[in-house]
C-alpha cells in the first residue's frame, strides 16, 4: 500500500508540470488569495489550463476555492497542506523501511 | 490619537505619527521607496507598538517581499508565524470584493486583530476598474477600512520622475485620503537624491519642509531639510538667495 499510496498521492499533487508549478507558487507565497485568471498570470500559463489543474488540488484539499462576491478565489489550505506533507513523509519512511 | 510609523524623524514631521483611523497616501515614482516605507510602518507597528498589520500586494510576490524585507533585518515570515503580520497577495478585483460580507480579508483582520493595513499599490486598481467607477469604489474601500478602525497606508505610483508637473493620482484620490506623503527623486549638483515632504494632513498641523531621505540597511532614514535649495520639486533646483549670498560673501565676491 505504501509505494502505491505514495505514487497515487504524488500523481495527484505533482502529476503535471502545471500542478507542480502551482504547488511551488503557493508554498513560496502562502498568502496568495486570488482568482484563477490572476494565478494563471502569476505562473505564466493560460487560465483554462490552470483551472483544469487546480481542480484536483482543490478536491484533495490542498487548495481552497471559495466564492467571494462574484468571484471564485483560490488560496492555500495550510492545515490540510501540513497534513498531506506529514502523510507523504510517513509514506516515504514506510517505503524506505521495506 | 496617533499611530507612529516608528521612523522617528518622519513621526516628528507628522507631529507624532499618522492620525489613527486615517488613510495615508504615499506617492512616488518607481524606486523612491514607497514599498519600503509602507512595510517599515507595518513591521514597526508589530514589533514596537503592539499593533498587528496586514500587507496587501498586487504585483510583487510575497516571496520577493520576504527577501527584500530580510535585507533590512525584518523577518516577515517570523512575524506571520507569530500572528503579528500577514502578507496577502491578490488582485484589484478581489480587493474590491473586500467590502462584501464575510470575506477572507476581513476574517484575517479579525484573526490577527490588525490595527494597520497597507495596500501596495492602489494605482493597480486603475487597470482593473472602469474609470467611471474608480472613485466610487475607492471611496467605498476607504470607508470600509475606516469602519474597521484601521490606520491605512496606500501607495500610489507617480509617473513623473522629474519635472514641474505633479499629478498625485488621476481620479481625485488625493481628496479622498486624509494624509499625503510625497516621495521624489531630485537632482542636486549632478547627484540623484531622494526627497520627502508631507503635502497634507486633514485636521492636524505638520512639518512643511522638504527633507532628504535615504534607504539604509535599517530602512527609511529621514535627514535634514534641503534648506540650501529652492525649486526642488520642479526638478530644477537652484541655490536659495540666502545661500548664494553667504557663499559669495565667503568668497569675497559680489552676487
Amino acid at each position: 500500500m505504501n509505494e502505491t499510496g505514495l505514487r497515487e498521492l504524488s500523481e495527484k499533487l505533482i502529476g503535471t508540470e502545471i500542478k507542480a508549478e502551482l504547488l511551488h507558487l503557493f508554498h513560496m507565497n502562502p498568502g496568495i488569495l486570488d482568482t484563477v485568471e490572476s494565478i494563471a498570470r502569476r505562473v505564466g500559463r493560460m487560465p483554462k489550463d490552470v483551472e483544469t489543474e487546480i481542480s484536483p488540488l482543490v478536491e484533495l484539499g490542498v487548495l481552497r476555492k471559495e466564492r467571494f462576491g462574484n468571484l471564485d478565489v483560490v488560496s492555500l489550505n495550510m492545515s490540510k497542506d501540513r497534513e498531506i506533507q506529514k502523510k507523504i513523509a510517513e509514506l516515504i519512511e514506510g517505503s524506505a523501511k521495506k | 490619537m496617533r499611530a507612529p510609523t516608528g521612523i522617528s524623524e518622519l513621526d516628528a514631521m507628522l507631529h507624532g505619527g499618522l492620525m489613527r483611523g486615517d488613510v495615508t497616501l504615499v506617492v512616488g515614482s518607481a524606486g523612491t521607496g514607497k514599498t519600503t516605507l509602507a512595510l517599515q510602518y507595518l513591521v514597526n507597528g508589530a514589533t514596537k507598538f503592539n499593533e498587528n498589520g496586514l500587507y496587501i500586494t498586487f504585483e510583487q510576490m510575497p516571496s520577493q517581499i520576504y527577501r527584500d524585507a530580510a535585507s533590512f533585518g525584518w523577518n516577515i515570515r517570523k512575524l506571520e508565524a507569530e500572528g503579528k503580520l500577514r502578507v496577502v497577495c491578490t488582485s484589484p478585483p478581489v480587493l474590491v470584493q473586500f467590502v462584501e460580507e464575510r470575506n477572507p480579508i476581513d476574517a484575517m483582520i479579525a484573526e490577527i486583530n490588525a490595527k494597520r493595513i497597507v495596500v501596495d499599490s492602489i494605482s493597480h486598481l486603475e487597470s482593473f476598474i472602469p474609470a467611471s467607477e474608480l472613485r466610487g469604489e475607492l471611496y467605498r474601500l476607504i470607508n470600509h477600512l475606516k469602519m474597521k478602525e484601521l490606520t491605512s497606508v496606500f501607495t500610489a505610483e507617480s509617473h513623473e520622475v522629474f519635472g514641474n508637473h505633479l499629478v498625485v493620482t488621476g481620479v481625485g484620490l488625493s481628496f479622498l485620503v486624509d494624509c499625503i506623503i510625497l516621495l521624489r527623486i531630485v537632482e542636486i549638483q549632478s547627484s540623484l537624491k531622494k526627497a520627502l515632504t508631507i503635502l497634507k494632513i486633514r485636521g492636524s498641523d505638520h512639518d512643511k519642509q522638504l527633507r532628504e531621505f535615504e534607504i539604509t540597511s535599517q530602512g527609511v532614514k529621514v535627514a535634514a531639510p534641503f534648506s540650501q535649495y529652492e525649486g526642488i520639486l520642479t526638478g530644477a533646483p537652484r541655490r536659495s538667495m540666502t545661500e548664494a549670498f553667504t557663499e559669495a560673501f565667503k568668497k569675497g565676491k559680489r552676487i
